[in-house]
């Protein structure tokens, strides 16, 4: 029960507000709580945001002393040498496991950046680096569940948080995200005439149902918690998806979405069996194998344990992978995403831009021991995202669907993300994360705005021009695309340039690949950029005469997304000795890259590539060209991307067919083999009673024709028993 | 008498029987009527040689070829006043057969009993119920070829029966009829009733006292408490 | 002779068989019991006066008058019954009444 603890500016009795920010998840679930009791009670349905806003807002305070107490915490563990505290745990991020002192962690803690930078000179990947410090807090709430008695005590599976930087840095995203998501939704989930949609307390409830999932993940201090985070975000986003249920599209994407995230689910538990497998012999009585602090504390003894000659970590690091790349949209199980886009506008910033999509990127980061010590299953995930990288960016550069686009680019950063957690540069990776869920919810808003105005086309095809229309929004897009383009100085600039230069320095041709990718994004996002917003004004006749900006409600929360997409990225400015990197030196991120080179080389060219990109967007589609001039130019290639290189349709001949048509075999052999055995077995006893009551039909002279047969009977069997005497 | 010619009379008797009852698929009035005119005399004529006396031949010939065909025209009437008045016709007969039998009080008892009591109580009954003459179910029998059959497997069953080759004692030659000290005469019959069967007697009173209360309590019983509940 | 008697005897009882199975008036059907009475009494009169061994008896023939008082109160109760079936059906047809089937 320790947790949260030691946080001197808030002068309060820390148990008490250990327990106030354990109740940091259940708030945006109070939201929903109070939709269903308003439902159940059919009372004012229409003011069912507000209780979802508080829901979310206390969420976002909450997080906000969370994030502040972690900085205090590190600030007092670096300038008190003194303190001491059992819940921390110095991990050695390279064998053999050197524990250190406990009251050597302080200078080691101020030293952990300094060496890794300096240590990692001609190492490569897995450099000597100096011990790493964890500094976590763990809060019990509750016992959860037994395992049963083992080794002599209980071994308990708890409802326990667990609390370190990153989740820190996780809870601003996520509640500040949500809670501008929320806000912008009362506006959009109305008609042009502000008369609620069918389903408005339904799509608020299942937001807060999402937000408190989401943060459940982010603070799940085991894995079976982490399992229910894991799948309840599933759920919402199935729910979300969809949410327009009664178009067929989006039942399908929703039932897309969830299937295909079974898939990697799966992988995903296994992951968690074998860690439970590897670890259960080891761990000390009354300690659950399933807890993060228990596998980080037995982690080095994984090193040596294999199974089927592949490591511990290894193993356990591939197999959670798959669930990672389920949740997070990755190749080779990424075609759900595009389709989720079915859903609505908020929906898709929140759920599948910035939050649950970011799920397998944290799970990953949040893992670094394990990963640290599996360099294939880093080869693997650097793989994965190089791939999706790649593949994403060309798909995104011809599509015609603006929602589509930003979900290939989502993908495509995701994949930025995970080349970071590959080469070895997870706080790289989670900074990214961090500045991209701004400008990309800064788009995606954005964008429903420019459906909404639109009534509900948005495909870049029917309309041009919409910069007199849409002026605000035509500012604040302008704005969310230079941040993702990376323009110099935005948010997305700094992320991305750490990623490129991780990658560079420890594996360059990764390196130049990312400035590719990064210049194909620059480039399709202002194609989409130009598309929409210059050129002559052109709109749909499903928006009406007089297509105008969207209401305050939904203009307003976005300029706080604004705000983060331009300057969230200075938090990162100083690398490795700036404020983010300092915040999460002493998280569980295992950084193994090497850092050889100067910053600001790679800055210029990054910076260069991003504005030549655009120029060159701007010179091909300035004037919103109606003709597509890269189709043109490239001809069949570009036709092979607009088809998305037809993953969907060779996903459905070597899965989708071959599995329904078993079904369909053993739907029929259950019906008509199974049913038939059942149904005969049942059938047999009517039939033969129904032969018998045909003698009984109740007729009078029916019983008597019986009676005068069996009288006939009688006598033959009377005459031919007695011997002939006659009369 | 012998199998064959007991086996062909209950067949014909059978075909003929079937094609005359109402609503009977093949039914035809021409074809049953000599159909059941050689069924009876094939089973009467087989059974005259028993008899010494020309006279009892006449007499017991008339009696049970009347009687068999009053029986038949009882059961496939269409007319239940018709069948009821037929079934006098039977009576007489078997009256007339009791007599052949010296059974002089039975017979006139019979034809009080039957024709002049029970008789008149069915016609008053078909009169109250069924006024309008003849009804839909009249018309039409009831699975006839299954009831035909069932009943004449059982004739054809007695009937090799009474075929059997007769075995007991020798027939006894029968008194004269005055000379018949077993006659069932009134005072023979009256004998026996108050001496060997006084007890029977009596309980046949009570019997029909039983059943003349029975009679009056049901009929006086309402229609909707009539004893019976309707299921459905 | 007994065997002349016995073939009238079941020749009648056998009509009478016939008509109760296949009639569907009740008052028909109830009839043709009496038909079937009529068959009995010759049977019992013809038993009574040529017996298989033994000299004529009475007894035959009292059976018969016992059997004449049977009929009179079943006929008696019989009728009543069938007024009473048929005051609550309005028809005196046996297909009517089906009370005893299950469905």
């Amino acid at each position: 029960m320790i947790v949260l603890a030691s946080v001197p500016p808030i002068q309060l009795d820390a148990h008490t507000l250990n327990s106030v920010y354990a109740t940091l998840p259940l708030w945006p679930l109070f939201g929903t709580v109070a939709i269903g009791l308003m439902l159940a009670f059919n009372r004012a349905k229409e003011m069912a945001h507000y209780a979802v806003i508080a829901g979310v807002g206390a969420a976002a305070v909450l997080a906000g002393g969370v994030f502040y107490s972690m900085l205090n915490d590190g600030a007092a563990a670096a300038h008190g040498p003194g303190h001491a505290d059992a819940a921390r745990l110095m991990l050695v991020s390279d064998p053999p496991a050197q524990h250190a002192p406990a009251d050597a962690h302080a200078p080691a803690a101020a030293h952990a950046p300094a060496s890794a930078s300096s240590a990692a000179a001609g190492h490569g990947a897995h450099g000597d680096h100096g011990p790493h410090i964890l500094r976590y807090h763990q809060y019990t709430a509750f016992h959860w569940f037994s395992l049963g008695l083992i080794g002599g005590q209980t071994r308990w599976v708890d409802v326990n948080f667990f609390v370190d930087s990153l989740t820190g840095v996780m809870l601003i995203v996520v509640t500040f995200v949500a809670l501008m998501v929320v806000i912008y939704s009362v506006g959009y989930m109305r008609d042009h005439h502000g008369h609620q949609e069918e389903g408005y307390e339904r799509f608020f409830a299942w937001l807060g149902l999402f937000v408190f999932s989401m943060l459940m993940l982010v603070l799940a201090g085991n894995f079976v918690l982490l399992y229910l985070g894991w799948e309840a975000v599933g759920l919402c986003s199935y729910l979300l998806i969809g949410f327009y249920y009664q178009k067929p599209a989006a039942a399908a994407a929703a039932k897309k979405a969830f299937l295909v995230n079974r898939i990697g689910d799966f992988g995903f538990a296994l992951g968690i069996f074998a860690i439970y497998h590897f670890l259960s012999p080891i761990v000390q009585p009354g300690e659950n194998p399933l807890d993060y602090a228990t596998l980080f504390k037995y982690v080095d003894k994984l090193e040596t344990m294999s199974l089927w000659g592949v490591s511990a970590p290894t193993l356990i690091g591939l197999l959670l992978l798959c669930g990672a790349l389920g949740k997070s949209a990755q190749f080779p199980i990424y075609v759900w995403l595009p389709d989720a886009m079915e859903g609505p506008s908020p929906v898709s910033a929140l759920i599948h831009a910035a939050t649950m999509v970011t799920a397998g990127v944290y799970m990953v980061a949040r893992l670094g021991p394990i990963y640290a010590r599996s360099p294939e299953a880093m080869d693997v995930v650097m793989w994965v995202g190089i791939i999706g990288a790649v593949l994403a960016a060309t798909m995104a550069m011809a599509q015609h669907d603006m929602k589509r686009i930003l979900a290939y680019s989502t993908m495509s950063q995701l994949a930025f993300m995970f080349v970071a957690l590959g080469v070895g540069a997870p706080q790289a990776a989670i900074f990214h994360l961090y500045t991209h869920a701004f400008f990309k919810a800064l788009l995606f808003l954005c964008a429903g705005g420019v459906m909404h105005s639109m009534g509900n086309i948005i495909d870049v095809r029917y309309f041009s021009g919409l910069k007199s229309v849409l002026p605000s929004t035509y500012r604040l897009m302008f704005i969310g695309c230079l941040a993702l383009a990376g323009f110099p100085l935005l948010s997305g600039f700094w992320s991305k340039d750490e990623i490129v230069h991780a990658a560079l320095d420890n594996r360059p041709w990764v390196g130049y690949v990312l400035l590719f990718t990064a210049a194909m994004t620059a480039y399709y996002t202002f194609r989409m950029f130009f598309l929409c917003f210059n050129g002559p004004t052109r709109t749909p006749p499903e928006a009406g005469d007089h297509p105008h900006d969207s209401p305050p409600v939904m203009t307003w929360p976005l300029y706080p997304l604004a705000l983060g997409a331009i300057a969230a990225g200075f938090v990162g400015y100083g690398g490795h000795d700036g404020f983010f990197h300092k915040y999460v030196a002493d998280s569980s991120m295992v950084a193994t890259a090497a850092h050889t080179s100067a910053a600001w080389p790679i800055m210029l060219i990054s910076g260069a590539i991003a504005i030549g990109a655009i120029f060159v967007a701007f010179a091909r589609y300035g004037d919103a060209p109606r003709n597509e001039p890269d189709q043109q130019l490239l001809g069949p290639l570009w036709n092979l991307w607009n088809a998305k290189y037809l993953v969907d349709e060779i996903y459905d001949a070597i899965f989708v067919r071959p599995l329904r048509a078993f079904g369909k075999l053993l739907f029929d052999a259950d019906r008509h083999g199974v049913d038939g055995v059942v149904n005969a077995v049942g059938a047999t006893p009517g039939r033969l009673s129904s032969i018998a009551a045909w003698t009984q039909r109740g007729a009078l002279q029916g019983y008597a024709v019986a009676m005068v047969l069996g009288l006939g009977l009688v006598f033959i069997v009377w005459r031919w028993l007695t011997p002939a005497t006659g009369l | 008498m012998t199998a064959a010619l007991t086996t062909i009379g209950v067949l014909i008797g059978a075909v003929g029987l079937y094609l005359l009852m109402p609503g009977a698929r093949l039914s035809s009035w021409k074809a049953a009527t000599p159909l059941l005119l050689a069924a009876c005399a094939l089973a009467i004529g087989s059974s005259l040689q028993a008899f010494p006396a020309i006279y009892d031949k006449v007499a017991f010939s008339v009696f049970a070829a009347i009687g068999l065909l009053g029986g038949i025209c009882v059961i496939t009437n269409k007319q239940p006043v018709y069948s009821a008045l037929f079934f006098v016709l039977v009576v007489v007969c078997v009256t007339g057969l009791l007599l052949l039998m010296q059974a002089q009080f039975l017979s006139m008892a019979l034809l009080a009993i039957y024709a002049g009591a029970i008789l008149v109580t069915y016609v008053f009954v078909i009169m109250l119920a069924q006024q309008g003459g003849t009804a839909a179910y009249d018309h039409t029998a009831r699975s006839p070829l299954i009831g035909v059959l069932a009943g004449f497997v059982l004739l054809g069953i007695i009937s090799a029966g009474l075929g059997r080759p007769e075995g007991g004692p020798p027939q006894i030659a029968m008194p004269s009829l005055a000379a018949d000290a077993g006659a069932g005469t009134v005072r023979n019959v009256g004998l026996q009733l108050l001496t060997t069967y006084a007890v029977a007697i009596q309980i046949a009173g009570v019997l029909l006292l039983a059943s003349m209360v029975g009679a009056v309590g049901i009929a006086r019983r309402k229609a909707s408490t009539g004893g019976i509940e309707e299921v459905d | 002779m007994l065997a002349a008697y016995l073939a009238i005897g079941a020749a009648l009882f056998i009509l009478g068989l016939v008509g109760f199975l296949t009639r569907r008036n009740l008052i028909v059907m109830f009839l043709c019991t009496e038909l079937m009475f009529q068959g009995i009494i010759v049977n019992l009169v013809a038993f009574g006066r040529y017996p298989l061994s033994g000299p004529p008896t009475l007894h035959g023939q009292i059976f018969a008058l016992f059997l004449l008082v049977v009929a009179a109160a079943e006929a008696a109760l019989g009728l009543a019954l069938v007024v009473l079936l048929y005051r609550n059906k309005g028809t005196l047809d046996a297909n009517a009444w089906t009370l005893l089937r299950d469905a």
